[in-house]
Formats: C-alpha cells, sequence, structure tokens
C-alpha cells in the first residue's frame, strides 16, 4: 500500500517536468459569428436552393464511367472492370457497396438521382444529399487543407472552395480507400483527387459542374466529366436512412444477387 | 412543350430512382402479374414496398417482395400511404427476379375498386376557379 502510494506520488512529480503534447490551432467553424462577420468579397452567385441532376440529354449522365481510353486503368482496377462486365452479364451487381448501405461518395453522391440541398454561407456551402441525408462540407473561408495526419478520411473527402471570377473551383481530397467507387467497376482510393469548376447559367437555374478526377492508383491521367443540374422547388430533402432491416424487403441487394 | 419534357424526365427518373442499390437483379424484359392479398405495405426511405401473399398451385401461399421507389415519386403518382392496406386484394405487375424466387420491381397495382396506380407521375388536377 505504501508502495503504491510512492508510485503515484512520484508520477505526479514527474508530470510537471514532461514536455506536454502541443495541439495544433484549429480554425474557426463556418457557422462561428467571427468567422462569418470577417470581411469578404460578395460571392459571384448563391447555390443555396435544391438541385437535381439534369438527366433529359442522357440516361447515363449521372455516371463517371467507363473511362474514356485516353485514362487507361490500373492493372488492380481493370479486374474490377472486367469482373464488373462478367456480373452484369450474369445479371448480377458487382460490389455493389451503396446497395449494402456504403455511402456513395463523391463524385457519385451529387448525381446520384436524389435532389441535393445547399445552403451557401460567406464561410461554406453545406450540401446534404437526399439519398442517405450524405452532408458534404464545401469550405470557402480561406482554410488550406487540412494535415493529412490530422485529417479523418471520409467518402466525400475535404472540399475546398476558391471563387476564380464567375467560377467557384472546389478541390477535394482526403477520401477513405475502401467500398469506394465512381461507377460499376472503378474503385476510387485515397489518392482520388476531385477538381470541380462550378458555374451558374440561365439566370441561376441550372448549375453545371466540370469534374477533373484523377486518381493515379486506379487510372491514369485526368478523366473529366461536365454534368448540369436544375433547381427544382417543388421536391424535398428529408430524411433517408439505410436501416439494418432495409434489404430484406429489397430483394434485388440480396447476397444472390451480388458479386464480390 | 416545357411540360412535356418536364414529364418525361420525371418519368426517365422515376424508373432510375428506386436506385439506392444496382437492379442488375431485375429481369426487366418480363413481367408477372400477382393475384393475391396485401401482407404488408411499408411507406418509407429511401423505398417503399410491399409483401403480395399469392395463393400457389399446393394449396398453400407464396409471399412475393415487391420493390417501389420513394414516396416522394410515389405522391407525384397520386399515391398515399394509405392507397393500399394489409388485407387488401390486388392484383400487381412485377418486373421478376431473374433467378426465379418471388420478388421484383413494381410496375402497377390493380386495387378491388377498379383504380390502378404506377410510380409514373400523373398530371396534377387544375386549380379550382374562384
Amino acid at each position: 500500500m505504501v508502495k503504491a502510494l510512492m508510485l503515484v506520488a512520484a508520477i505526479g512529480l514527474l508530470i510537471p517536468s514532461q514536455a506536454l503534447a502541443q495541439a495544433p490551432e484549429l480554425p474557426l467553424n463556418p457557422l462561428a459569428p467571427s468567422n462569418l462577420a470577417k470581411p469578404r468579397p460578395k460571392a459571384p452567385f448563391d447555390l443555396t436552393g435544391t438541385w437535381f441532376i439534369d438527366m433529359a440529354g442522357s440516361q447515363n449522365s449521372w455516371r463517371f464511367g467507363p473511362p474514356p481510353p485516353a485514362n487507361k486503368m490500373t492493372p488492380e482496377t481493370q479486374k474490377h472492370f472486367e469482373a464488373a462486365q462478367k456480373a452484369a452479364k450474369e445479371g448480377k451487381a458487382y460490389r455493389d457497396d451503396i446497395g449494402q448501405c456504403w455511402p456513395a461518395g463523391l463524385p457519385l453522391i451529387m448525381t446520384r438521382v436524389w435532389p441535393v440541398a445547399m445552403i451557401q454561407l460567406p464561410t461554406a456551402i453545406y450540401m446534404v444529399s437526399h439519398f442517405m441525408n450524405s452532408l458534404r462540407i464545401v469550405y470557402l473561408d480561406g482554410r488550406p487543407h487540412s494535415d493529412p495526419d490530422v485529417v479523418v478520411r471520409t467518402f466525400n473527402g475535404e472540399s475546398i472552395g476558391k471563387w476564380e471570377g464567375d467560377t467557384l473551383v472546389v478541390d477535394t481530397t482526403h477520401f477513405v480507400n475502401d467500398h469506394h467507387w465512381i461507377d460499376s467497376g472503378i474503385p476510387a482510393t485515397d489518392a482520388l483527387h476531385v477538381v470541380e469548376r462550378m458555374r451558374l447559367l440561365k439566370g441561376g437555374t441550372v448549375l453545371e459542374i466540370e469534374y477533373t478526377l484523377t486518381d493515379p492508383k486506379s487510372w491514369e491521367g485526368a478523366m473529366k466529366w461536365t454534368k448540369r443540374w436544375n433547381r427544382v422547388d417543388d421536391q424535398e430533402v428529408t430524411e433517408v436512412t439505410c436501416t439494418p432491416d432495409l434489404n430484406s424487403h429489397i430483394p434485388s441487394t440480396q447476397s444472390e444477387f451480388q458479386a464480390r | 412543350m416545357k411540360a412535356i419534357l418536364l414529364c418525361a424526365a420525371l418519368v426517365l427518373m422515376s424508373a432510375i430512382v428506386s436506385a439506392h442499390h444496382s437492379s442488375a437483379g431485375i429481369d426487366r424484359s418480363k413481367s408477372v402479374e400477382l393475384v393475391g392479398t396485401i401482407k404488408q405495405f411499408s411507406w418509407t426511405n429511401p423505398h417503399s414496398w410491399m409483401e403480395v401473399e399469392v395463393p400457389d398451385q399446393k394449396g398453400g401461399t407464396v409471399v412475393w417482395k415487391v420493390e417501389m421507389t420513394s414516396p416522394a415519386y410515389l405522391v407525384r403518382a397520386g399515391w398515399k400511404s394509405t392507397t393500399v392496406k394489409n388485407g387488401d386484394e390486388v392484383k400487381v405487375t412485377v418486373r421478376p427476379l431473374r433467378d426465379g424466387s418471388p420478388g421484383g420491381l413494381f410496375v402497377s397495382v390493380l386495387l378491388s375498386d377498379g383504380r390502378t396506380f404506377t410510380e409514373r407521375p400523373v398530371t396534377a388536377a387544375p386549380p379550382a376557379q374562384k
């Protein structure tokens, strides 16, 4: 007992002499009044509203694949791609992680054929997809990307936006490395880098985003896609969740239709 | 013209929007008519769904699981959460699963009162004249 007390006392004495870990200086969050109040140039446009992917031109306009020939797939991705094509011929879905309740992730969450609500502040744009209520924050408050050793990687990544004339350029990195796909059989890795050039057209009723996707672990070079969204004022973004019992009532998500 | 384009787009979307998942297991070239009784109907996101109890040839019943789109689209097609109820006698048309197991993608339902509901948007009634 005496020994134990002496040990505790000794540890207590030691602590003040040890070097304490230093916490990094954290940025003010986008809703902090002092952040919102900082002087900034007026934003060229306001995305606040609800947006729906424009599919009038093509039923496949929501897709980010297959990669054009110029974006040669890495051997690993080529294997996934061929397995997905084989599964499709057999009437199966290849690694349909979204169907098993994994998040869609960027860029697919933007085109998932569900409305996306956007609320733009001077410091950030908050985006909530109706699909699984996926949250995406585009920071506009001038912060740099987070320290890669500190950031928590996510399916939507970390988005930093900067205004270039009448265009909002959004740079997104820090993605997860698994269960994340940009198209059937085309995986995204932790090396994915997404640049979006956003413009408002037709009197603010159409949002156009030019995508540049690079992921040297999955394909070569920069893959480019341009998508459009229409402002929809009669659609609501409400609570949508993928509950554990959902798929037991959705037969096409059952394991016999899944190829891994 | 704009209204026609919007209508066409909504039809297209309602066909695709049910995709929280791939529908590779569905045989879209076939239709199956289920004559039976609603065992359960769920008005929920991201998909509504119903279970239909159908008599089989052995004197028993088989429960078919039927996937539907989300209520946001069903509302535009005239549905309410009370459109079908447990125990209702119905004729449901589905695109069946490829492997022949009792399940499929919803196409339409014929109720015993003669009304038919699909997932396609219906034109809203013109506003009442004052």
